[in-house]
């Protein structure tokens, strides 16, 4: 188990997760998507760098979640 | 130039510190990468007639202009439903009527503008639109034409300008004239109860949204630029 901070807009939340718990787990985590409000179409970032999907989420990391841009269907 | 400090440590003992000290000789490209990422809040810095103050957030790249808006120019397709008018903006045969939107107290609405110089020219980068609620949240509105992060989709119009209260200008006018489609949409639902009017003797009322919360008709937001919104 791993200790993560998770933000998104003016809210955050600290949470233990699984020790293979990657941004792509966190972006997909309805747990964490109900906790903070973010929806599908999200990015993940630490330290204003944007990071892959299949990362694993380093323990003690502050993860800043954004909301990314769509295009016209 | 050196400087000698004489520290008398908490457990007695004397300690000597010898500081050097130099001045940098630091390139303008070597200070604009130190200070890449500061920016200056200036508060009340221009006033759009009909609309309100604008407050910039200026960077070293581009300034974010945020005006505290109060309504939402709907010039969009309508239906009586029930004695109550709400928004079709995917029909193509009812009714086409300008209406606008005021917000509720609770509901603060600020539209945004990025602005960059070129070439001694203020040119616009882009305009969103958030909902912010007392808690400081941002939100998408249910309406089209807006994508996920809040970003406008206004049409072409004129992105140079030759001041900044031109820009701001132009692009609230565009947003004041600019048709709302079915581009972007999602469920019209969300948006039948949020913005809903009443038709009175001589004009259309705008009637309170029908959730106990706000927010639940909304998505909530978060981007890097709405770090540099003023509210």
């Amino acid at each position: 188990m791993k200790k993560i901070t998770v933000e998104y807009g003016v809210d955050s939340i600290t949470k233990q997760v699984e020790s293979g718990f990657t941004f792509g787990d966190l972006q997909q985590c309805d747990s964490f998507k109900a906790a903070l409000g973010y929806g599908d179409n999200t990015k993940a970032l630490v330290n204003g760098i944007e990071q892959s999907r299949t990362t694993v989420i380093p323990d003690g990391a502050v993860v800043r979640i954004e909301t990314a841009a769509n295009t016209k269907a | 130039m050196e400087k000698t400090e004489i520290i008398i440590r908490d457990n007695g003992t004397l300690t000597e510190r010898t500081i050097q000290e130099r001045d940098l000789k630091a390139e303008g490209e070597v200070l604009d990468e130190l200070t890449a990422d500061v920016t200056r809040v200036q508060r009340n810095v221009l006033v759009i007639p009909d609309w309100g103050v604008a407050h910039a957030n200026v960077g070293l790249e581009d300034t974010i202009w945020s005006v505290g808006i109060k309504r939402i120019p709907l010039k969009a397709r309508f239906k009586l439903v029930n004695s109550v008018l709400v928004p079709m903006f995917a029909s193509m045969t009812d009714l086409e009527m300008p209406m606008v939107w005021w917000a509720p107290p609770e509901v603060r609405l600020v539209f945004v503008v990025r602005t960059t110089l070129e070439d001694d020219f203020v040119t616009i980068g882009g305009n969103w639109l958030f909902a912010y609620s007392k808690d400081n949240n941002g939100y998408r509105l249910p309406l089209p034409n807006l994508h996920d992060e809040c970003s406008l989709c206004t049409g072409e119009f004129e992105d140079s300008h030759t001041t900044a209260q031109s820009a701001l200008t132009a692009s609230l006018e565009q947003f004041n004239r600019s048709k709302w489609n079915a581009d972007l949409m999602r469920t019209v639902a969300q948006s039948q109860q949020f913005f809903r009017f009443r038709p009175t003797n001589e004009t259309f009322e705008t009637l309170p949204i029908v959730a106990a919360d706000w927010t639940n008709l909304c998505d909530k937001v978060g981007t890097a630029l709405m770090d540099r919104v003023i509210l």
